[in-house]
């Protein structure tokens, strides 16, 4: 069956008036899962004072075990981060259109996972008021950062990520912050006048936009690519069995996207319920999405796979026996696990009527993000537990305090997702109506083709008749 | 020294193919009697094919994003060339580069990203010409689905670009003295 495409008769007007209502009034539910969110926050907040106060002893992290799931979190975090702008970069310089509704709230969704994945590296430090000491700056021991840790690199890659992912959305955003300033009253309307700077939609306005635009996301197509990658160095530089690997930059990059992708399918049917987007968050964008979301499980399957098969095929002792560890040792739980939830879960799909339920696709996005979630702590905790130097091996599991500021990462995260969409636009105006504009151009030059082959079938029938 | 006034006519459209029809008839106007000083289109959504109507905006952001980007690079790579300077008599090499090339690339890669894409903001900023004030005659209709056009022109030749407004059922038409 051909699908309707509902898309090309929403008049703008109503495009301006359904987004505009989403900043006024939301569902009740929006305010629930704020309070839990808050609450969640409140008891991390209560959880890193104890920690700072007692020592990072009282998250059971000591000698020989520091990287536990701070570091799996950041990792999380910094993947979680990848889909949004990246996505929304490839997908505007390949003309996706359907990436119109859905680019907004994915992007945000990028720059708050990096604020949240900053959180991690702070608060692993321990003393975390010496902070400062990543700083390039010259100090009174003339001791520099040293740049050839990856660590470094991480700090440069994620700094330069975050400012240009912050830029990227709020230079998208700027057509449509000056709809909502004029649109608004009271603090909304100085806040809008501010930061749309005076933007009337000119045509010269526009010229410079669209160029920009492209510019940036030419530019933050390598930078997410290249930010995964040097998280994953932080491994990889290592000679750590079992993180020692050559495929570790593609796999981390793949595995990214791959959460990425199952979080904005989250997002996605969250924001359409709450915000009340039924009619731009459409089952047809849910369905490529889903689509999109598949291949990128089966290239980091394939990934997976043949990291396991190169480890095996390798025969190399060290690493064979942190493999063998890995799937029947003490963490097996965890690795069979994640291979259920992100190897087997995946296929369902396969199937047309799970892509097309919004509730199948948000308790399916959860169990990949949760497979996605272990693959971090996988990869973190048990080669600490099997490597070169038998002293260390001792199996860790995270503490309360550990898990407490897990969950209130979650909760830092939603919270400020749901406060950016109540204070900004989480569905661009101006694109979907250039969407709309364009599929009815097509629409119309379709019939007008239409028109014109019947016109020439009757000439035919009238010439055949003579 | 007293600024001279500008006159300006804002008419407003329903779609863009009519305001795509105005400005066409008002580049021959302008070409004939030399009354169009300059116009300016408003509109809610980008149209590409605009340039080949009002003719080539001149924004070369591009070369914003190459000097930004190659400044970003030498400057990063600088930098931790220079900590890797500043630390060597603190710390031993131990045979190892002073300079190394590898971790320094990585640095000098993100510094053209980072100053690339700044730079490249700068320039959009420049160009289009913001941050500005909203103009008096500005209608919010144009963020919505109208076209606006606003047309510099001599008074004495006000009702010729009116005419063409006229002649293009345009739903409002303004006139402007600033």
């Amino acid at each position: 069956m051909e699908h309707q495409d509902t898309m090309k008769d929403v008049a703008w007007a109503k495009i301006n008036a359904d987004v505009l209502r989403s900043l006024e009034k939301p569902r009740r539910i929006f305010w629930i899962v704020l309070a839990v969110c808050a609450l969640l926050v409140l008891s991390g907040v209560v959880a890193e004072i104890y920690q700072y106060r007692e020592g990072m002893g009282v998250a059971l992290m000591n000698r020989p075990h520091y990287w536990q799931l701070y570091i799996s979190n950041f990792v999380f975090w910094i993947g979680m981060s990848h889909s949004g702008t990246l996505l929304s970069a490839i997908l505007l310089l390949t003309k996706a259109d359907w990436r119109k509704p859905i680019y907004r709230f994915a992007e945000a969704m990028t720059l708050f996972s990096i604020l949240t994945a900053a959180i991690y590296p702070i608060i692993h430090l321990g003393r975390v008021w010496n902070l400062y000491w990543i700083l390039p700056y010259p100090d009174a021991r003339t001791i520099w950062p040293n740049f050839r840790s990856p660590l470094l690199w991480d700090a440069a890659a994620i700094t330069a990520y975050a400012t240009s992912s912050a830029l990227f959305l709020y230079i998208g955003m700027i057509p449509d912050l000056a709809i909502c300033r004029d649109n608004a009253k009271g603090w909304r309307k100085k806040l809008y006048t501010a930061l749309s700077m005076g933007w009337m939609g000119r045509a010269r306005e526009w010229m410079a936009f669209r160029k920009t635009y492209i510019l940036m996301a030419c530019f933050l197509v390598p930078l997410a690519v290249s930010v995964h990658s040097i998280v994953a160095s932080d491994f990889a530089m290592s000679i750590m069995p079992d993180w020692h690997i050559t495929s570790f930059p593609l796999y981390f990059v793949a595995g990214a996207l791959y959460s990425g992708c199952a979080a904005i399918i989250t997002l996605f049917v969250m924001l359409r319920h709450i915000f009340k987007f039924e009619a731009y968050m459409t089952t047809e964008i849910l369905d490529k999405t889903a689509k999109l979301t598949f291949a990128i499980a089966m290239a980091w399957n394939y990934l997976n796979l043949s990291e396991y098969a190169s480890i095996w095929y390798s025969n190399d002792m060290y690493e064979k026996e942190v493999l063998l560890a890995k799937f029947f040792g003490p963490y097996a739980v965890i690795v069979w696990t994640m291979l259920l939830c992100a190897t087997v879960a995946p296929f369902a799909m396969v199937f047309k009527k799970v892509r097309h339920s919004m509730w199948s696709m948000f308790i399916l996005s959860l169990v990949l993000q949760l497979g996605m979630w272990l693959e971090r702590f996988q990869i973190v905790s048990p080669p600490l537990a099997s490597n070169h130097e038998p002293w260390t091996w001792a199996v860790v599991w995270p503490g309360a305090v550990q898990l407490i500021i897990t969950l209130a990462s979650f909760g830092w995260f939603t919270m400020l997702f749901l406060i950016f969409c109540k204070i900004f636009p989480s569905v661009s105006m101006y694109e979907v109506k250039e969407m709309v504009f364009h599929r009815r151009k097509a629409s119309s030059r379709a019939r007008l083709e239409d028109l014109s082959a019947i016109k020439e079938e009757v000439a035919r029938a009238e010439e055949g008749l003579q | 020294m007293r600024r001279r006034k500008k006159h300006l006519l804002f008419g407003i459209f329903e779609d863009f193919d009519s305001a795509r029809d105005v400005v066409s008839s008002l580049k021959v106007l302008d070409l004939k009697e030399m009354v169009v000083d300059n116009i300016e289109l408003y509109s809610p959504i980008e149209h590409p094919e605009v340039e080949e109507i009002l003719g080539d905006f001149h924004q070369p952001i591009q070369r914003f994003t190459l000097f930004g980007a190659l400044s970003g690079a030498i400057g990063a790579f600088l930098l931790a060339a220079a900590a890797a300077q500043a630390m060597f008599t603190v710390q031993p090499q131990g045979g190892k580069p002073v300079i190394p090339l590898p971790p320094n690339i990585v640095i000098a890669y993100e510094g053209a990203i980072l100053i690339g894409v700044l730079a490249t903001i700068a320039a959009f900023f420049i160009y289009a010409g913001l941050p500005r004030r909203l103009h008096k005659h500005y209608d919010n209709k144009v963020s919505i689905d109208q076209i606006g056009i606003e047309v510099q022109v001599l008074p004495e030749n006000m009702h010729l670009v009116r005419a063409v407004f006229d002649s293009h059922q345009a739903t409002e038409i303004r006139e402007v003295v600033q």
